[in-house]
């Protein structure tokens, strides 16, 4: 069983080296959200403008 | 079993096998922290509270004097020149194995590490053990004393600011891990090449002092004074008008980076800790892959070394600056905000937390263990002859059991948390006084918690690299 489970877990042997991506995740959700946050209040701002007299 | 469950990280990075969840999880944690962290602020830190450090003198008139007046700085001053003599002459004559002599576990861990460490909590307790102050001070109140006429001084270029102190930083970090740094290779900083650089630095620092003044130098070009102050902002004692007073912690930070060149203070210690941290983990195949290309290109093995390691020294102080200027641009997009020069040294003490952070994170296990060694058989034995025991230490080893592995990452992790919080808090109290409306000041600190979460994740990959 154990030989079984090595066999099927060698063609991702290399996965190691991508670790890293799991510690930017992180960042690129924050940005993300940034980004995202950052829209929706220029739209705000915009309609309250325009909504100005 | 476990063979099988290391097999996926069995070419690279290895997963630390003593934690109860992946080391990466503490990333997603720390920067859920951060965000919680954020809104808490913003919603209930609506007015800026370190602008005033709240500062009042502690005990009387005549505690201030006992501590801070001539006879107590002259004594401090003199315990400075004699440790550090002392350490010049142990690397001059002692053992030329580092592990054995006093002179590098006092200079690059005990005083290294040790200042940083006690400033942040105490204030600036290198001043007055500042050697090269107390000579300088010493050899002006001796030509003084003689009616020796002294040449007037030279006024300090204010742009130059605390470059000098920058680039000495990183050169200080050079000398100890890529001039020392082993690799395999048989470089190594010896305890002769310490010392040298010890009376070198001395030699230029006092001839600084003759040039620009004492006071003048170390505020602003002596390296350890600069850096070792940097970390004392964070302290909650301070010193105003020769009176030692209680202050706010970190308030004092806020005023700390109106000098030019401190933002690259900052970012330098972040940046030479990170690569400390990297070159032997996370950098280690890119480095050694540079090295090849160097050694093919027709370099030594040592040159191509060091300049291997001195080309991602430099990347990473690149970097860090890199990330910091994005935050900053970042920063300046909102309606209202002052010109990038003035951004960028408005949240440039946000930083410190977080190299002191780095600097807890990556060196706390190195200091308690060497402590151990400095205060046992290097102090009774402090040349390494093996011939001495002052004071009966000599044969006393460092226990490593004294941590665990797993202490050891849950203090990395909580000292990163708390840095990056702290830095945090911090920018968020900034940003109330450039954008008295919280809406603004809270959108300008996206950003930044950007810079913190970016930060806080690539100093938690770094360890677990560097400890897989």
């Amino acid at each position: 069983m154990t030989a079984l489970v090595a066999a099927a877990l060698v063609p991702v042997a290399h996965i190691g080296h991508w670790l890293w991506v799991f510690y930017v995740l992180p960042v690129i959700i924050v940005i993300a959200g940034i980004f995202w946050s950052t829209r929706a209040a220029n739209r705000r701002e915009r309609e309250e403008e325009e909504k100005r007299p | 079993m476990n063979v099988v469950l290391a097999l996926p990280f069995g070419h690279a990075l290895v997963a630390r096998q003593d934690l109860p969840i992946p080391a990466w999880l503490f990333a997603w944690a720390a920067s859920i922290v951060l965000i919680v962290s954020f809104f808490a602020l913003s919603a209930a830190w609506r007015r800026p509270i370190f602008e005033d450090q709240h500062w009042r003198p502690l005990g009387g008139a005549g505690f201030s004097r006992a501590l801070l007046g001539p006879p107590a700085q002259a004594l401090c001053g003199a315990i400075g020149v004699l440790l550090l003599g002392f350490a010049i002459y142990a690397g001059l004559h002692g053992t030329e194995a580092p592990d054995r002599n006093f002179a590098l576990t006092f200079l690059f861990v005990t005083c290294w590490l040790g200042f940083p460490f006690l400033a942040a909590i105490f204030g600036d307790v290198f001043r007055p053990f500042n050697p090269w102050r107390a000579a300088g001070r010493a050899c002006g109140a001796a030509l003084a004393a003689a009616g020796v006429e002294r040449p007037s001084k030279l006024a300090y270029p204010q742009r130059l600011g605390r470059w000098p102190a920058a680039i000495g930083l990183l050169a200080v970090v050079w000398l100890e891990v890529v001039y020392g740094a082993s690799g395999g290779i048989a470089v190594g900083l010896d305890p002769h090449s310490c010392a040298v650089a010890a009376c070198v630095y001395s030699a230029y620092t006092l001839a600084m002092m003759a040039l620009f003044g004492v006071e003048e130098w170390c505020a602003t070009g002596e390296i350890f004074s600069v850096y070792f102050g940097m970390f004392s902002q964070l302290g909650f004692l301070g010193v105003r008008d020769g009176k030692l007073g209680r202050r706010r912690p970190l308030a004092a930070a806020t005023s700390w980076a109106a000098i030019p060149g401190s933002a690259a203070v900052v970012i330098a210690s972040i940046a030479s800790t990170s690569f400390d941290g990297s070159q032997e983990g996370a950098f280690k195949g890119a480095i050694e892959k540079v090295f090849e290309w160097l050694g093919e290109a027709g370099l030594g093995p040592t040159t191509s070394l060091r300049l291997s390691n001195t080309i991602f020294m430099l990347l990473c102080f690149a970097g860090v600056a890199l990330v910091y200027e994005l935050g900053v641009r970042g920063m300046r997009s909102i309606p209202g905000a002052p010109s990038l020069a003035r951004l960028r040294t408005a949240f440039a003490h946000t930083l410190i937390p977080i190299a002191l952070a780095y600097l807890i994170a990556h060196y706390f296990s190195l200091f308690v263990f060497q402590e151990q060694a400095q205060f046992t058989y290097l102090l009774s034995d402090p040349l390494g002859t093996g011939h001495t025991d002052l004071f009966g230490t000599a044969e006393v080893g460092i226990d490593f059991s004294l941590l665990s592995s797993q202490t050891i990452w849950y203090v990395q992790v909580a000292a990163l948390v708390c840095g990056h919080v702290l830095g945090l808090t911090l920018a968020h109290d900034r940003a109330l006084t450039i954008w008295p409306d919280p809406r603004r000041a809270t959108r300008s600190q996206y950003w930044m918690l950007a810079v913190m979460v970016a930060f806080t994740c690539f100093g938690l990959y770094l360890l677990s690299a560097g400890n897989g």
